[in-house]
């Protein structure tokens, strides 16, 4: 991956790891290192040890997610996160956000100068 | 370095960065990263992978700035520890009257330390420190004739003592003047 993608991805994550995490605990309960391996398969989404920690005791602490320590036969015991229902309620706003976004970019992407952009009117 | 000593390393290195939270706070955070390096070190071994803790470590950052992240968002709109505004008073509280006074008192003790040497060296008999009979007080002195039965210590000892105090006295007045100059 080049310099400038890296840029790119890291300025992306800045503002939608939040968005990233509440979607991949959606119905699911996951522990740490689980959560990081199922992010790595992204090719985007290449975040460490040191941003999954943090940012999961953040929105423990906002209420957006819970987390218990589960013991599963001989394992050590895991501390599993899942979504509150204020998380649930808070990931389908920025869901709904985001896929505007996505959709508003894609608008002027596929709509190139030199005709005028009248979104609403397409 | 084993794998131990460097998670313990690391750990207790956290630790001491965590140490502004509640006990019940570090010991959470200590306790899910603990279990999550050595869940990685387990997956590593079942893959086949070289066994690599330092990548894990990494992979979590410098102990100090893994623990900025989590003091940072938990401390947040906590107040200040108690003791904290009356440290501000104090600070803000310097006046030039502190200051003059603060320099008096010091330099004339000072002095008057420095008097009792000089003295000493011209009028032996007539300045010291005794110990007054049975023990139970200590008089220092500037008289003729010390109470009877009172034994003098220190001697012409008293001398460099009294030099030295003198000129410890100096410098801490010294210093402290300097510190209070700056809230003036």
């Amino acid at each position: 991956m080049n310099h400038q993608n890296e840029k790119w991805d890291v300025q992306l994550r800045k503002g939608s790891l939040e968005l990233v995490i509440l979607a991949a605990l959606k119905s699911r309960k996951l522990y740490g290192l689980e959560l990081l391996k199922l992010l790595h398969n992204f090719e985007t989404m290449q975040i460490t040890e040191g941003t999954l920690y943090p940012l999961l005791d953040r929105l423990k602490r906002d209420g957006q997610i819970t987390a218990n320590w589960i013991q599963e036969g001989e394992n050590r015991p895991r501390k599993y996160y899942r979504l509150t229902e204020q998380g649930d309620q808070k990931l389908s706003a920025l869901e709904a956000r985001w896929r505007q976004s996505v959709s508003d970019i894609e608008y002027l992407l596929d709509h190139p100068g030199p005709k005028p952009v009248n979104p609403q009117g397409d | 370095m084993s794998h131990r000593d460097s998670i313990h390393q690391y750990i207790t290195s956290l630790e001491k960065y965590l140490s502004r939270l509640n006990k019940s706070d570090s010991d959470e955070v200590i306790k899910e990263i603990e279990s999550h390096i050595y869940d990685a070190l387990e997956l590593q071994e079942q893959n086949n992978e070289s066994v690599d803790v330092q990548v894990i470590l990494e992979g979590f950052g410098e102990p100090r700035t893994l623990a900025a992240h989590y003091v940072d968002h938990i401390l947040q709109g906590t107040p200040p520890p108690k003791g904290f505004n009356a440290i501000q008073t104090v600070k803000k509280g310097v006046t030039q009257g502190l200051y003059y006074s603060t320099g008096f008192a010091g330099f004339s003790f000072a002095l008057f330390l420095l008097a009792i040497a000089i003295l000493k060296i011209f009028l032996s008999d007539d300045i010291g420190v005794w110990l007054a009979e049975h023990g139970n007080s200590v008089i220092i002195t500037f008289h003729e004739h010390p109470h009877i039965g009172s034994k003098e210590i220190l001697g012409h000892w008293i001398i460099p003592v009294t030099l030295i105090l003198s000129a410890a006295l100096s410098y801490l007045t010294y210093r402290l003047l300097q510190v209070l100059k700056h809230r003036l």
